[in-house]
């Protein structure tokens, strides 16, 4: 009895949890009219003006998944080597010093590497979702990017805190195309693409990841 | 006007009928969009938001649900994914100003019963909070709430089930009152 009151007088409370003011309607209209304006306008420009940076890679489009994710295993198979305990046979005391440099050099190879594959997902995201490209898939490949972008941000690749940064928001993004097997052909595609661009999140990978090979790799 | 001539007429590109069609729908999302995001400037961008997605998919919609719900739909995603993003730009500022008290932290202690359950919906995990405000604050069904957030029925009387024995708990005193 006392409860159902109580849950009578919380309903009654709740309808003044950020009571609405009157809507808006004609400011708005009027935004939404120049927003869509905007919008119709933009393709046409950008197509006379920008001219593509990189060759088109549609021709790779069906060997990009499963490089990716052959990437993402020999990436494994590499941290796994690196990191997994070894016989003791080399004097300890030089040992001891180099191990964690290494590691540490290690752990950066992994994140650019996986920045740039993740970087080449996106890409080929953004491509496949305006051509309707396999939500299916793309699905499967986020979640092995999340996987390793999970393992990265747990370890002292993320101690740089422009990184960890960039993995955080990389992470919100892979966990939305994960999810899209969920729910295929939903608006929520577009949420993502327009999210990527409004985080600056490609721009990013793109400035994180040097251009053509690891720079890192002499170090090992 | 029935609402599927309304949508051929918007389909066929007739202005007139953009309006009409955002006329009959836009209360009931302004309302549900402001509930959630409680800042006028973000209700607004995310109502306006919702409207130029749904003419832009406009040719998409089946009619499975209701118009009403599919906009509901389209809402409630670019709500959350926009409060998303502010509470990721706050987590940041907070990590760089450690301490540094909220507007919200500065209420008074011993607020009434409507502003501490204002708190304690804002304090609920995203998903029930969705719930709660659909169903009992704005009043959509549970299956209105189910194809909105593309969860099932079930899921939804669940949560708002949750929702209400946080809110309880979080107002206990209250209740012994």
């Amino acid at each position: 009895m006392v409860d159902d009151s109580f849950d009578n007088q919380l309903r009654d409370a709740a309808r003044s949890y950020n009571q609405p003011p009157e809507t808006p309607r004609d400011e708005m209209w009027a935004a939404i009219a120049v927003r869509r304006a905007k919008k119709t306008e933009r393709p046409d420009n950008t197509e006379r003006v920008i001219t593509p940076l990189r060759p088109p890679r549609h021709h790779l489009r069906p060997l990009v998944w499963p490089i990716g994710i052959a990437a993402l295993l020999a990436i494994g198979v590499g941290l796994g080597r690196i990191t997994a305990p070894r016989p003791e046979t080399a004097p300890t005391l030089v040992a001891t010093v180099a191990a964690p440099r290494v590691n540490d050099v290690a752990y950066r190879v992994a994140a650019t590497e996986h920045l740039s594959q993740s970087e080449s997902f996106l890409t080929l995201f953004r491509a496949s979702v305006s051509r309707g490209g396999s939500e299916q898939l793309a699905s499967a490949t986020a979640r092995q990017l999340l996987a390793t972008n999970r393992l990265l941000l747990d370890s002292p690749a993320a101690s740089d805190n422009r990184t960890r940064l960039l993995l955080q928001d990389l992470e919100l993004v892979l966990a939305q195309i994960a999810q899209l097997s969920n729910r295929p052909g939903s608006a929520d595609l577009d949420l993502i693409t327009d999210g990527l661009e409004d985080s600056g999140v490609m721009s990013r990978l793109r400035t994180a990841v040097p251009s053509g090979t690891s720079t890192t790799q002499g170090v090992l | 006007m029935h609402e599927q001539e309304l949508i051929g007429r918007v389909l066929a590109g007739d202005p007139s009928a953009e309006r009409a069609l955002y006329d009959r729908h836009v209360d009931r999302v302004f309302r549900l969009v402001y509930r959630m995001a409680g800042d006028m400037d973000r209700a607004q961008d995310y109502t306006q938001e919702t409207f130029i997605r749904a003419f832009e998919k406009l040719s998409e919609f089946r009619g499975e649900a209701a118009l009403s719900t599919w906009l509901g739909s389209i809402a409630i995603s670019i709500t959350l994914n926009g409060l998303r993003k502010v509470r990721r730009t706050w987590d940041r500022e907070m990590n760089l100003d450690d301490g540094l008290p909220t507007g919200r932290m500065d209420r008074e202690a011993e607020p009434d019963l409507k502003e501490r359950l204002s708190r304690a919906i804002d304090d609920l995990p995203e998903g029930y909070r969705a719930v709660f405000v659909m169903h009992d604050v704005e009043g959509y069904t549970h299956q209105e709430i189910a194809t909105s957030l593309g969860v099932h029925p079930g899921t939804s009387k669940a949560q708002l089930f949750r929702a209400r024995a946080r809110l309880r708990e979080a107002l206990a005193d209250f209740a012994k009152e």
